[in-house]
């Protein structure tokens, strides 16, 4: 008896996995997106939701028209680790291997997260031929240098946010504002010992000079410090009136948490802040991350009216995973998903130098503004409109709620100081 | 001023994070890798049950406390009692459970920066010019309170002393009727314990991740390895000097470099003092 | 009603006996008893990139090797010299880093920065480890851990050689057959080198050293630099194997100074088998695979693999080649006391 109900679990299993087999293919053989991401971090997670809540809309509208054939997209997630600390380079680039090799990946979206892992990955993909489009961390400008620098062997490399050059034009004219306005002309920076972060405090540290702030000091801090109390109280002596911050590292909730405690009487502006992007920071520093700014690069990540897509992305994303939208990666990756997508169709084939020319001559409006690319370095182009160009996002935590403060043209607020500084 | 006063507090928190592994070692001769996990352990448990169950915060503490002896308890029972004497083997087994419950933690979803836990008290005082929030000196007195604390306990109490006479002497103190492997599964409740403080103090500070437990476990070896492995003391001493060398270093220096100023602390000690500063294991120091 | 007593025995097997020795030329059957382990090791690894499915798990052959050249430098300085290493990534990171400075500031071609960097790297390792080697105990297994920590902060934090960026665009292997035999070989050539040399004079010095340190002193030879040596060697097969890992990803960065190098190789001698040094490698060939496979799973894969780990070494610390070569050898049976 025993011998015979497993004979027919078995044979119903066997009917089931047909079952399956065959519902897939009716729809068309699926189009494999491979996102090597660091899936427990936020700049991983993030990203994987953007690009599963992009692939599910547009699966339910019938999928991609690949000359006429409609095929659905399907994701495959590896976990990189590659933001882990400790964790080698090289665990992402098998990653990326496995994705290409044995996942049979059409193109690569999303990561790899760091940029030293996104730099390695360029010999790799262009070894391979795939495309692949950053949407969630690689923030060095050395990334798209690399592809101008190199066309031919690179070109298969997108990236559609904005990088750490593009972040500093913002904030220094959001410091324009705070001096008009308030007359705050000390910076201070604080930089995390990694590579954007090191490289963009580089940067702002002459543009801010030149632009007539005064940098009162800059910190690079190792990744895993847990003490920042010399360098705040630095700050106070100094008389700074801005902290730039670039740390996306745990640690700067520490930093956060003590500046409020110790009621320095300085504004922290800070991008790749992922403490202060979640929705939940409110709740996990008990209000002290009141004031902080961040920016997450691209609208779409915090609540506005960039184009008309905006909120709808927003509450869709909010609807499907709970949470709103939670990190820089966010509306990226959804708006790579939709991005190729158009890029197929008018390339009418997967092949990778079609699809590369079809991508270089995207004109579309996404989540957060006009989406076209340099066809030189690939990298998306930015502006202060949405009409013309990728637009930024740069929102502070005011009364638990993350308002967006800049660019004026999809502003929902104002800056505000904590009251301890007026 | 403000060195003197928040390179105490950071030789304090190191100490705190020291005393565990220190005390571990000291009494049996165990190295347990697996502090940054019983650390992180504490902070995890005190979150859920202070958020998750919705206990109120000091119950939730002293709870998660109790977990961690047990936990301790029942590693060592269970675990290292079988390894116990074999130095790599003990090693490696405590890493790899370490290693077991942090990743676990981290699959188990507890990942992202929002998991905090609240301070004991809001708001800052100021110490002449210096301004210093009220937590970081609860944390520095208490952290003191409890070395000394600590001290009486294996001075004047009888378990303590056991304690002490299985640090000194395992042969004699087995004489004296002291059952070895039983003192050996509280020391290791005791260093669970002191590592859950630890946590308790020093966590709500920022957020608990993951990678801080593994932060914790070098640190603890940078500290104990500094002070001689075994003794406690020495193990207070060696965090106030790397506290000191590390805020040192980011006043006059920079801050670039704090990370490295631990670890230079270990070689340096090797090379000029290998046995610590209060190392009673003279024998390691033998050259050969 | 007679209680009978009986216990396990366990003897070896006739045909060992028969084949110990110079009986072993016997007849066709001892020399194959002991023949056939080695030829299905090197046979098997030998054949082993024909028959991985497709490119990327080729990728995960060299890497097993590369584990493989780890972990037996790892097991010969464990269990030959007593000398417990927790750091194998501070020798591929060293390894790694010389590779790719020679590559990319100067432009030496792979086949000649694998040798250069193994000498130079093992110079420069035993020198660094030099200070705590007449140190017993405990503490060189710590400042190994500590070391890879520390290089990865040193170059951080003076922004040398790459700083966190590292060096990218270094050459790779000629092709990918070249890539992968030529870590193959090497650890083959590896294995039956050590295996040879802990049984020459030098050999059983190391092991003196591990037993007896006070005697060997006492027959006046300097410990110190029989330990130097061992370092030397076994740091000078991990930084050819950080060498060969920088041109397999063409690329040389501060995760090659990562715990995972460290741990994953003490792990694969655990399971493997202590002390043989064909364990290790079986335990790389098992390890690293399986992670893989798991991949999926994502962190879930590291709590397994530490499990496994730990129920080892409470329970078969001997290892899987321990448990084999008792089964080939003896046998066992119930005998009447």
């Amino acid at each position: 008896m025993k011998r015979k109900r497993l004979q027919i679990t078995f044979i119903l299993f066997i009917a089931v996995l047909f079952g399956l087999w065959g519902s897939n293919a009716f729809a068309g053989k699926p189009i494999i997106l491979g996102a090597p991401l660091s899936t427990a971090y936020l700049y991983g997670w993030d990203a994987e939701r953007g690009m599963k809540l992009a692939v599910d809309e547009i699966n339910t509208a019938g999928g991609v028209n690949v000359n006429g054939e409609k095929r659905p997209f399907t994701v495959e997630v590896i976990d990189t680790r590659d933001l882990e600390p400790g964790v080698p380079v090289s665990e992402a680039l098998m990653a990326v291997e496995r994705l290409i090799l044995s996942k049979k990946a059409d193109f690569i979206l999303g990561g790899p997260n760091r940029s030293e892992a996104a730099l390695a990955a360029l010999s790799l993909l262009s070894k391979h031929k795939k495309i692949s489009i950053v949407t969630s961390g690689v923030l060095t400008p050395a990334y798209h240098k690399t592809v101008a620098k190199e066309y031919d062997k690179f070109k298969y490399a997108f990236r559609i946010h904005g990088e750490a050059v593009n972040l500093i034009g913002e904030m220094i004219a959001n410091f324009a504002d705070l001096k008009e306005k308030y007359g705050l002309t000390k910076v201070f920076i604080m930089a995390q010992d990694v590579s954007h972060a090191r490289g963009a405090a580089k940067v702002m540290g002459k543009v801010a000079g030149s632009k007539g702030f005064e940098v009162t000091g800059t910190e690079i801090f190792p990744t895993g410090t847990t003490d920042f109390s010399m360098a705040l109280l630095k700050v106070k002596s100094t008389g700074s009136e801005i902290i730039n911050i670039w740390m996306d590292m745990p640690e700067s909730a520490i930093l956060l948490k003590q500046w409020y405690d110790l009621k320095i009487p300085a504004l922290p502006f800070g991008s790749t802040l992922a403490a202060a992007e979640q929705p939940g920071f409110w709740k996990a520093t008990n209000g002290k991350g009141e004031y902080t700014l961040c920016n997450v690069v691209n609208a779409g990540n915090a609540p506005s009216d960039a184009t008309e897509w905006t909120m709808k992305f927003y509450n869709a994303y909010a609807k499907k995973w709970g949470v709103e939208p939670e990190g820089l990666g966010s509306s990226s990756s959804y708006m790579a998903v939709y991005v190729l997508k158009d890029a197929i169709e008018r390339a009418g084939t997967l092949n990778s130098d079609k699809v590369v020319t079809a991508l270089e001559q995207t004109d579309i409006m996404g989540v957060y503004g006009r989406l076209r690319f340099d066809p030189k370095s690939h990298q998306v182009i930015v502006a202060q409109d949405p009409k013309d160009g990728a637009v930024g996002s740069i929102l502070q935590w005011q009364d638990g709620k993350r308002i967006v403060v800049y660019p004026k043209s999809i502003a929902k607020g104002e800056i505000q100081l904590p009251p301890w500084m007026k | 001023m403000e060195i003197l006063v928040y390179g105490t507090i950071n030789s304090v928190s190191l100490a705190l994070m020291g005393l565990g592994f220190a005390m571990v070692y000291g009494i049996s001769r165990v190295p347990n890798f697996a502090h940054g996990a019983l650390y992180i352990v504490c902070g995890f448990v005190t979150w859920t049950l202070f958020h998750k169950i919705g206990l109120p915060y000091f119950i939730s503490i002293i709870l998660s406390l109790c977990v961690n002896g047990v936990l301790g308890i029942l590693m060592y029972r269970f675990v290292l009692i079988r390894v116990r004497g074999m130095n790599i083997s003990e090693i490696i087994a405590s890493y790899a459970i370490g290693l077991a419950i942090l990743e676990g933690f981290r699959f188990g979803g507890f990942r992202g920066m929002t998991y905090t836990l609240p301070v004991f008290m809001e708001g800052s005082l100021m110490i002449g010019d210096v301004p210093v929030d009220f937590h970081r000196l609860i944390m520095m007195v208490i952290g003191i309170l409890l070395v000394a604390g600590l001290w009486v306990f294996t001075h004047h109490t009888r378990i303590g002393l056991a304690l002490q006479g299985m640090a000194q002497d395992e042969r004699a103190a087995l004489m004296l009727g002291i059952d070895s492997d039983f003192m050996a599964m509280l020391a290791m409740g005791f260093g669970a314990v002191l590592a859950g403080v630890a946590a308790t103090l020093i966590l709500p500070l920022g957020n608990i991740v993951v990678e801080s437990g593994y932060h914790v476990l070098i640190m603890s070896i940078a500290v104990c390895i500094v002070g001689g492995l075994g003794s406690w003391t020495g193990a207070f001493f060696a965090a106030f000097i790397i506290g000191y060398a590390q805020i040192l270093t980011v006043v006059f220096i920079g801050s670039h470099f704090q990370m490295v100023v631990a670890l230079l602390a270990i070689i340096l000690t090797l090379i000029l003092k290998p046995s610590g500063l209060f190392g009673q294991q003279k024998e390691l120091e033998e050259r050969v | 009603m007679s209680t009978q007593e009986s216990r396990k025995e366990r003897i070896d097997r006739g045909i060992k006996v028969r084949s110990d020795g110079l009986y072993a030329l016997m007849s066709w059957r001892e020399l194959s008893y002991l023949t056939l382990p080695r030829f299905i090791m090197i046979a098997g690894m030998l054949s082993l990139p024909f028959l991985m499915p497709d490119m990327y798990w080729q990728r995960v052959i060299s890497i097993v090797c590369i584990y493989a050249i780890l972990a037996l430098s790892f097991d010969f300085l464990a269990h030959y010299v007593g000398l417990v290493s927790l750091g194998g990534a501070f020798f591929i990171g060293t390894g790694g880093y010389i590779a790719g400075i020679l590559n990319s500031y100067f432009s030496i071609p792979p086949f000649l920065t694998v040798p250069l960097a193994a000498i130079i790297g093992g110079i420069f390792c035993t020198l660094m480890l030099l200070p705590c080697l007449p140190l017993k105990g405990v503490y060189f297994a710590i400042v190994t851990l500590m070391y890879p920590l520390f290089m990865a902060r040193v170059i951080e934090a003076f922004d040398i050689f790459g700083g966190t960026d590292g060096l990218v665009g270094i050459d790779s292997f000629s092709s990918s057959f070249a890539e992968q035999y030529f870590v193959i070989g090497m650890v083959l050539i590896f294995l039956f080198g050590l295996r040879r040399f802990v049984t020459t004079d030098r050999g059983l010095i190391f092991t003196a050293i591990m037993d007896n340190d006070q005697a060997v002193k006492a027959s006046g030879i300097d410990i110190t630099r029989y330990k130097a040596l061992a370092v030397f060697i076994a740091s000078a097969m991990g930084c050819m194997a950080g060498a060969c890992l920088t041109h397999i990803y063409m690329w040389s960065g501060i995760s090659q100074f990562a715990l995972d190098f460290s741990i994953l190789p003490i792990a694969a001698t655990v399971i493997g088998g202590a002390g043989t040094l064909v364990g290790p490698i079986l335990g790389c060939l098992i390890l690293v695979p399986v992670s893989e496979l798991l991949r999926d799973f994502g962190t879930l894969r590291i709590v397994f693999y530490a499990s496994i780990l730990v129920g080892f070494i409470l329970f078969k610390s001997g290892g899987i080649m321990e448990f084999g070569q008792r089964k080939y050898e003896q046998f066992e049976r119930w005998t009447q006391i």
